[in-house]
């Protein structure tokens, strides 16, 4: 069954509700060939997604590796130029706007965590310098003292001991470092955090320690998380509602109960039965054949018809809109349409 | 399968880094066993010593820093320690053979993927050229390539991860190799890929009865391919246990947070338990029980000595003074 809310009731929606909002967002990355360098291709790294993020809800974003997820982390706070579409922070539209504009808007409010905590450390920098730059460069606390009281602050929200303040990222081990990677990003007391893969490098222990504390900081400082991953169990556990992407296009959207309990995209239930579990409970797994295809020649239509157990002729063909099969669970899918 | 022998038998292992400040101990005392056609798991977390024990079956531990000072690998019987490196060469890729986790930097990027598998056949079997190849493309065939002819005619940068990660396997198995030892084989690989080289391992365990021995930090991997577990942490054995006894009745404070902290694919949502601190670091394991600092049961014994491995049950021992009378 259909409901009538389709994509274009999406993009009606209040968007001075939602925190940040994309619309139809596409970001293509230009292939250049030959010796004249002209381009030939576009990658379609993020293709035609739109997505509200509501204030203090965390929204997971899950798919393999070349999906396109990273790049719409990247692109929502316009580190990339987004192609088309437009993107909303607090009902403004910041898709045009300058790098000024950003700096005194969004730099301040989005943070970004990455996956490997030593390479996004500059290693020449001790801790308390690391901290201390956004601080610098947003003009926030003018007395160093008052910097300085930040830091230690800070260090203890992410439960770092001050006194190594003056010690570099190497002597660090690397939940240790990811913890410094998160202060640096809530040095500027942001609303929204970007986690790129901000678990992925790290331990089972240690993963746990930094879910914890991402999940603590979210209660205590009412953040809003956009939690992007391709381990399906850690997003499960972090987000209120997921969504999975397939080369650049978005599949299926819903809250994560109903995504993990009712998956209704034959690729999300190819991806979660693939994940091998440590409960009883041996499932049926549907083993996928070949591989992801080239993002640079993507299949027509459906872009997961190649590797669809269920594609019909018309996905070979059309490509699915993005439709609400019921409220909040929207999937683009032909087999929806039945 | 109880009645079977060993197929190998690792007694004792000491794996050393020596420096000109200090020894690393890596690997202190590590002893386990396979049997033919077992699937055999070590877990444990980075720097625990799991690669380090599969490389030391293998003599292929870093030189000049790394040493074996210590045990005996027994293989089939005969100790691989007590090894010349030419005998080792025959046993490498023969009788043992590795795959890693990086597929791309363990393959030769200037040699076409025929021309690496043909090249094992040659050098261990003996065989012509031809007979080299229809081995290959048969193995190809097996790994589920659909066009072997034309893999083998291509070079290691034209494949995909999990298509280089399925060559990799090939090559390990092209010459019925009686163990074959997984360090990671699917970290590097996507989730849907990652499923299809675990069917793939478990067709081979089942149809040729290939023992593995499987190296990983992924439980979800363990309870679906290993027989037996073996948990290391910071270079010795806390627990070895089978499969099932493991998940259901975990002894030791160490395995039981690892299993306890990983979040679950069904039920409800909880605060995930974490084991607090850090893995230290093998320069300065302490002399106590190794995990008494981050132990939430440990007491006054912990940090008196160093706890033996003791038996539970017919299968299960574990390294801790809870269990001790």
């Amino acid at each position: 069954m259909v409901y009538s809310q389709t994509k274009t009731n999406m993009e009606k929606q209040d968007h001075l509700k939602s925190l940040l909002q994309v619309v139809n967002l596409k970001k293509y990355f230009p292939m250049k060939q030959g010796v004249l360098l002209k381009t030939k291709q576009y990658i379609k790294a993020v293709d035609d997604i739109s997505l509200i993020i509501n204030k203090g809800e965390t929204v997971g974003i899950v798919g393999e590796s070349g999906c396109g997820k990273s790049t719409l982390g990247r692109t929502l706070i316009r580190l990339h130029k987004p192609t088309e579409g437009k993107i909303f922070y607090k009902g403004q539209d910041i898709t045009s706007a300058s790098e000024d504009t950003l700096r005194k808007s969004i730099r301040k409010e989005i943070q970004m965590i990455f996956q490997d905590p030593y390479a996004s450390l500059n290693p020449r920098k001790t801790l308390k310098k690391t901290i201390i730059e956004p601080l610098h460069a947003h003009r926030i606390f003018l007395k160093s003292i008052d910097r300085l009281n930040r830091v230690k602050e800070l260090l203890e929200t992410v439960g770092l001991d001050a006194i190594h303040m003056n010690r570099y990222p190497h002597e660090f081990s690397g939940g240790q470092r990811q913890r410094i990677g998160i202060a640096r990003a809530l040095a500027l007391q942001p609303e929204v955090v970007i986690a790129d893969e901000a678990v992925s490098a790290l331990d089972v222990s240690i993963q746990a320690q930094i879910i914890n504390l991402l999940q603590r900081l979210q209660t205590d400082l009412g953040l809003t998380y956009i939690f992007i991953s391709h381990d399906l169990s850690v997003v499960r556990h972090i987000s209120d509602r997921v969504a999975v992407m397939y080369l650049g296009k978005m599949m299926e959207l819903a809250a994560t109960e109903q995504l993990y309990g009712n998956p209704a995209h034959p690729y999300t239930q190819a991806l979660l039965s693939a994940v091998p579990t440590t409960k009883g409970s041996k499932k049926e797994r549907i083993v996928l054949q070949g591989e992801l295809p080239n993002a640079s020649s993507p299949p027509s239509g459906c872009v997961f018809h190649t590797r669809c157990p269920m594609a019909m002729s018309i996905c070979k063909e059309v490509v699915p809109d993005v439709k609400a099969i019921q409220p909040n669970h929207y999937v683009a899918c032909h087999l929806s349409d039945i | 399968m109880k009645n079977m022998p060993n197929l190998l038998e690792i007694k004792n292992l000491k794996t050393h880094f020596v420096s000109k400040k200090n020894t690393v101990p890596a690997v202190d005392g590590v002893s386990l066993s396979i049997k033919q056609g077992e699937t055999v798991a070590i877990v444990g977390e980075s720097g625990c010593g799991k690669s380090i024990t599969s490389l030391s079956i293998m003599q292929l531990v870093p030189e000049p820093n790394g040493e074996i000072v210590g045990g005996t690998i027994l293989f089939n019987g005969k100790n691989l320690l007590e090894c010349t490196e030419e005998e080792m060469c025959h046993v490498r890729g023969k009788d043992v053979s590795m795959i890693f986790q990086d597929p791309m930097t363990s393959l030769n990027p200037v040699l076409t993927i025929g021309e690496q598998l043909m090249e094992v056949v040659v050098h261990h079997q003996k065989k012509s050229k031809q007979a080299a190849y229809e081995r290959a493309i048969s193995l190809l065939k097996m790994v589920g390539f659909s066009n072997p002819e034309d893999i083998m005619k291509n070079y290691p940068h034209r494949l995909s991860g999990g298509m280089r990660q399925r060559v990799m396997i090939a090559m390990a198995m092209i010459c019925n190799p009686s163990l074959l030892i997984a360090d990671e084989p699917t970290t590097a690989l996507d989730v849907t890929i990652q499923a299809q080289i675990i069917e793939l391992m478990k067709e081979l365990n089942d149809q040729y009865a290939t023992s593995i021995l499987l190296i990983t930090h992924d439980l979800g991997i363990v309870s679906e391919m290993a027989e037996k577990v073996v948990v290391m942490y910071a270079g010795q054995v806390v627990e070895e246990a089978s499969v099932e006894e493991l998940f259901s009745n975990a002894l030791h404070p160490y395995t039981e947070g690892l299993i306890r902290s990983i979040p679950v694919m069904e039920g409800e949502r909880k605060e995930l338990y974490s084991i607090p601190g850090n893995v230290p670091s093998p320069e300065d394991f302490p002399d106590h029980c190794r995990f008494a600092t981050r132990c939430s049961k440990a007491f006054a014994r912990c940090f008196q000595g160093q706890p033996n491995l003791i038996q539970q049950t017919e299968t299960q021992f574990v390294r801790c003074f809870l269990y001790e009378e």
